[in-house]
Formats: structure tokens, C-alpha cells, sequence
């Protein structure tokens, strides 16, 4: 028992344990939530560590279908039909949504954290009165301060680190004045599509507008459609971080949108225009198409945005934050071990 | 250093004894004054008319480069646009009305894009165009950023023009050698002048851009104007005769002089 508790030990001092990432099918769709939990694992990687992607199904469509960088240089392995193999010193990292997944490695005797980035599906595969902690998942990673205060409210013992996400570099300024075209982006299609009718209704002067669906793009060709706006348009009123706003605002492109549940903390009244009721949404994009068509927009919906976004580029400070958290949770395990040991 | 639109704008007038001349006129002229960049210069193509020559010789221009150009004989816009076009001295054109406005943004935007777009033969404003009133009417030229209505989003090319007709000069600024190559407005063209035009230019493969901003408001079908004469006026157009001058101009814009076309009712 002792060598096998001084061999997890090893395994860690040499980063031969195993960080295993539950990773969500996206079928070829971008999506923020995705990026961020490869973004992780790929830091990790960078870093030495014995990174796992693991998915459910075989079939399974690889994220640099809609993902540009190396993240197919992470291993991957499928749950389908084979035995996973998970020692003491071994890492399981599995997003919220996967509730049902925590209750069957509940007796698994690895190292357990969520990575929370969608707080309304926190208990959307949970059975009614089940939490984290008696899965044994104590820890969780969150992307927000705010979305923080909300998990501890709920999972009353777990432990929750902050590690906000990153804007890639692909999101930049077009060098090419800006279209007649809105980018709009709703957690539900039905959402989007609502507003655009309504506002060809009642504003049929600007039918020369084009709404442009920019869900389920891949990364490139999203940021690459973001530039020729001149508008973004938000509606999810479920986010718990805001990845589309920020992305809009890097590529200076001025974002409304409807203030979700959940209001992140870089939200300020200049940095964009947001509104309390999604019903208010085809006025005011009327108003702003009206107001940019006169060049007369205000110049903090672009300094302002410009200078929030900012706060979230730096790759350098991400990658130092994952790697802290992790190595520090990977550590206490460890130190668990030597003390076991010394018992 | 100040930058500095290189455009002769031309404002043909025939006469100021029309209703409403000098509310229209100050009008037109403050929206030069208060462009945001400076531009060459105002060209204004009139006639011998007195009262009209007494008027621009004691109206105050302030620091507008005004230049005045006598127009002798029988005036129609064209002519008087294509005498304009013959004094220019500027790499850009743009043609003005008097009951018109350009807005304060529009020489502005039109700098910005010839930097941005150095291949692009001429711009189009989006035009508000509003009644004599000064009611909002509906937007012209804005078109061109419909969702699959051009081959190239903001582009006017001859395809288009030929399947839609509703775009204007008015505002429009364009490269004075583009119009060296295309030749002169037609003044013998009735209704459809500007059509045949618009239909010319593209054929002779300039790239025509639409700006997306409101550069120029028009007032459409002013009492006395040149289309409300042909609604209402004393030469009213009869059905026929619409049609000629539209199927006209389909035909005409592959030449660059104007052919002299005459509507004769029973050839039709």
C-alpha cells in the first residue's frame, strides 16, 4: 500500500499523472465555453503535464473543425468501449453540465474538480438535492468573481478558483471600414430570430441591414465575419462570463445588448449599450443604426470597449493562473499522500 | 496639415425665381460650409437670368472657392452640369442641386474611402430623400447593401442597374478622368438621364461604391423641379413615354456621345 502511495507520489513529482479533461461533443460548433476548457488543457500540456482529453461517444468531431492552433496535439481518448484507466494521483477536471458523469466517478479515488462556466447548468443533470461535494468534487473553477459568489452560495464547501478566459488574437480591428450588418448572437436561435423580424417590421426603411447569424462558426471565420459589423448583438441572458461582448469589442465593433442574470463585473455604462428587457432590443438597434448611418455613434462605445477587452488578452496571465491552480490542487493531493505515509 | 478633398462640386442653377429659391439656396450652400474637410471648389453653372446673376453676385460665400460659370442659350441640367464638368480642376467630382443638402459627414467619409478604396471610380451617398415638407420619404442608394441584391456587397454594377433602377447622382462624387472616359451627361435624355448614366458608367467598368452613411438629403418632387415637371408640369409624360426613355437609356449607355434622341409618339 505504502509503494503504491510512494509510487502516485512519484508519478506527480515527475508529472506523470494524468489530468483528464471531460470534453462535450461540439459537432464542428464553436463554442467559448470549449476553447476555454482546451485553452486549459493545452496550457497544461505546455507546461509537462500528462494531459487526457476524454469524450463520450466514438464518433466524435475534433475541435480544429471550427478551432485553429494545436490542440490536436493533446491526446484524446474515447469513454466508448474502453476501460479508463485512473490512479489515486490522476486528475479528473469535468464541466458542470456533466452532473450525471460526477455521480458515476463518484468512487473513483482521483483528484476531482468542476469546471463551472455556465452556472444554469449546475443542477440540469443533477437529481434533485445532489451537489458536487457528495460526488466528492470540492473544487471547482470558475471564470468569474461574480459567478463565484453564486457557486458558493449554492455548494456551500466547495473550494472555487477564478481563472477568467483569454480573447484570442484572432479578434483585431478591420482595417476596412465597417457594413451595413449586425452580428447577433443568442443562446437560442428562436431569440435572435424574434428581434430581427421584429425590427424588419417595424423598421422596414432599414431592410438594406443584414443580420448575420454568428452562431456555430468556426473560430477564424467568426472572427473573420465580426470585423465587417458595425454591430454586435447579445442576447443570452444565461451567460456568466460574456466571451461574444469581448470579442465584439476587440474587433472594435460596439456591442447592445440585454444585461444578463448574471451581470459581469467588466460591464460598465459606456462600453456598450445594455438594455434591462430583450423586448427593447429592435428600438434600439434602430436607434444605433440610425445614429451610425450619421457617424454620430459615441466614441466610448469604441475607446471604452476597446480599452475592457483590453483587460482580457493577456495569454501570459492565463496560463500562469491554470497552472497555479492546478499544481496547487495537485500538490495538496500530494502532500495528502506524505502524510498518509507518515501515518 | 489640414487634409484637403481634391473636388470641384457642381451646382447648376437655371433660375431663382422658383418658390421657396432662397431658403433652399442658403440651405444648400451652409451644407458646403460646415463640411467637417475642406474641398477645392463650388462651381456654379447658371444663366443669364437677372435676377439670379444679381443674387450670386451680393450672396456672401464666405471662404467657400467659389467660381461662377455663365451658361448661355437653352439651359438643362445636363448642359449646364457638363460645362461644369469641363472647368473642373479637381481630381474629384460631385454634382449638386440646389434644393438639396450635403451632410456635414459626407466629404469626410469620401476621403476616408478614396484613401481606404484607391480603386473605386465613385461613391454614392446614401440619400435621404424627403418631400417638400421636409418629410422623411425613404432612402435611395442604399440598395446596394441588400442582402443578395449586388454581386458584391455595397457595390453598383451594370447587372444591378439593369434589373433596379432607383439610384441617384446627386451627391454621387466620382473621378474626373472616369468622366473624360464616359463622356458627358446627356442632354437630349428626358427622365431617364441619370439611369443611362449611372448604366454608362458601370458598363464602362467603374467601380461604383455605396458608402454606408447618410451623405446627401433630396428633396423629391419639389414643385418646379425637373421631375415634377414631368409628373406635373406642363409637358407631362404619358405612359408611353416613360417607357421609351427607360427602354431608351438601355440602349444608349453603350455610347459615349449623346446620340440627340428624340420621343416621337408615333414611333413608339
Amino acid at each position: 500500500m505504502i509503494e503504491k502511495i510512494k509510487g502516485s507520489i512519484a508519478n506527480i513529482e515527475f508529472k506523470l499523472n494524468r489530468i483528464y479533461f471531460f470534453v462535450q461533443d461540439t459537432r464542428g460548433n464553436a463554442k467559448a465555453s470549449i476553447k476555454y476548457l482546451y485553452d486549459m488543457a493545452l496550457t497544461l500540456k505546455n507546461d509537462g503535464h500528462n494531459v487526457i482529453m476524454l469524450y463520450e461517444k466514438k464518433e466524435f468531431t475534433p475541435v480544429t473543425s471550427w478551432l485553429s492552433g494545436p490542440y490536436d496535439e493533446i491526446p484524446h481518448q474515447c469513454l466508448e468501449g474502453t476501460n479508463l484507466a485512473i490512479s489515486p494521483e490522476d486528475t479528473l477536471i469535468i464541466p458542470e453540465i456533466f452532473g450525471f458523469i460526477m455521480e458515476q466517478v463518484k468512487n473513483l479515488p482521483c483528484g476531482k474538480i468542476v469546471l463551472c462556466q455556465a452556472y444554469d447548468h449546475m443542477f440540469e443533470t443533477l437529481t434533485p438535492g445532489a451537489t458536487w461535494q457528495q460526488f466528492g468534487f470540492m473544487k471547482c473553477i470558475t471564470t468569474s468573481e461574480l459567478q463565484k459568489e453564486h457557486i458558493q452560495r449554492t455548494m456551500k464547501n466547495v473550494s472555487v478558483d477564478v481563472i477568467e478566459p483569454v480573447i484570442a488574437d484572432v479578434f483585431e480591428k478591420q482595417q476596412f471600414p465597417p457594413k451595413p450588418i449586425i452580428g447577433i448572437f443568442s443562446r437560442e436561435q428562436r431569440e435572435g430570430l424574434n428581434v430581427i423580424k421584429e425590427f424588419y417590421v417595424k423598421y422596414p426603411q432599414y431592410r438594406f441591414f443584414t443580420f448575420r447569424d454568428l452562431r456555430g462558426m468556426s473560430q477564424e471565420e467568426f472572427a473573420n465575419s465580426i470585423k465587417e459589423c458595425f454591430l454586435g448583438v447579445w442576447v443570452d441572458p444565461t451567460s456568466s462570463f460574456g466571451t461574444f461582448p469581448l470579442e465584439c469589442m476587440k474587433s472594435g465593433v460596439p456591442v447592445v445588448g440585454k444585461i444578463p442574470n448574471l451581470t459581469p463585473s467588466w460591464m460598465t455604462e459606456t462600453n456598450g449599450v445594455w438594455i434591462d428587457n430583450v423586448i427593447q432590443l429592435p428600438d434600439v438597434i434602430a436607434d444605433i443604426c440610425q445614429t451610425w448611418l450619421e457617424d454620430n455613434l459615441k466614441p466610448e462605445l469604441y475607446t471604452e470597449a476597446a480599452e475592457t477587452a483590453s483587460k482580457f488578452t493577456d495569454v501570459e496571465k492565463f496560463n500562469t493562473e491554470v497552472i497555479e491552480k492546478i499544481n496547487t490542487f495537485i500538490n495538496k493531493r500530494k502532500e495528502a499522500f506524505e502524510a498518509q505515509i507518515a501515518e | 496639415m489640414e487634409k484637403k478633398l481634391n473636388l470641384s462640386v457642381i451646382l447648376p442653377l437655371k433660375s431663382a425665381v422658383v418658390r421657396d429659391f432662397d431658403e433652399y439656396f442658403d440651405k444648400c450652400i451652409k451644407s458646403l460650409k460646415v463640411q467637417k474637410v475642406p474641398f477645392n471648389e463650388l462651381l456654379i453653372v447658371h444663366t443669364v437670368e437677372e435676377q439670379l446673376v444679381e443674387k450670386l453676385k451680393n450672396y456672401d460665400f464666405e471662404s467657400l472657392n467659389v467660381k461662377l460659370i455663365r451658361f448661355e442659350g437653352e439651359a438643362n441640367y445636363q448642359s449646364q452640369i457638363n460645362l461644369g464638368i469641363e472647368n473642373v480642376s479637381s481630381e474629384w467630382v460631385s454634382f449638386f442641386e440646389f434644393d438639396d443638402e450635403y451632410a456635414n459627414i459626407w466629404f469626410d467619409n469620401v476621403l476616408k474611402y478614396t484613401e481606404i478604396y484607391p480603386d473605386v471610380d465613385a461613391f454614392l451617398p446614401i440619400v435621404v430623400d424627403v418631400d417638400s415638407k421636409d418629410v422623411f420619404a425613404g432612402f435611395t442608394n442604399e440598395a446596394t447593401f441588400a442582402a443578395n441584391f449586388t454581386q458584391e456587397m455595397g457595390y453598383l454594377n451594370n447587372d444591378t442597374l439593369l434589373d433596379y433602377q432607383n439610384f441617384q447622382t446627386a451627391g454621387m462624387v466620382v473621378k474626373k478622368s472616369k468622366l473624360d472616359e464616359i463622356g458627358p451627361m446627356k442632354s437630349s435624355m428626358k427622365l431617364t438621364f441619370v439611369y443611362e448614366f449611372l448604366l454608362r458608367l458601370t458598363y464602362f467598368t467603374a467601380r461604383v461604391m455605396t458608402i454606408p452613411k447618410l451623405g446627401y438629403k433630396h428633396t423629391s418632387m419639389r414643385e418646379g423641379s425637373i421631375f415634377w415637371n414631368y409628373k406635373n408640369g406642363e409637358n407631362v409624360m404619358t405612359e408611353s413615354e416613360v417607357k421609351f426613355w427607360i427602354s431608351t437609356a438601355k440602349k444608349e449607355y453603350f455610347f459615349v456621345d449623346d446620340r440627340n434622341i428624340k420621343y416621337d409618339a408615333q414611333s413608339v
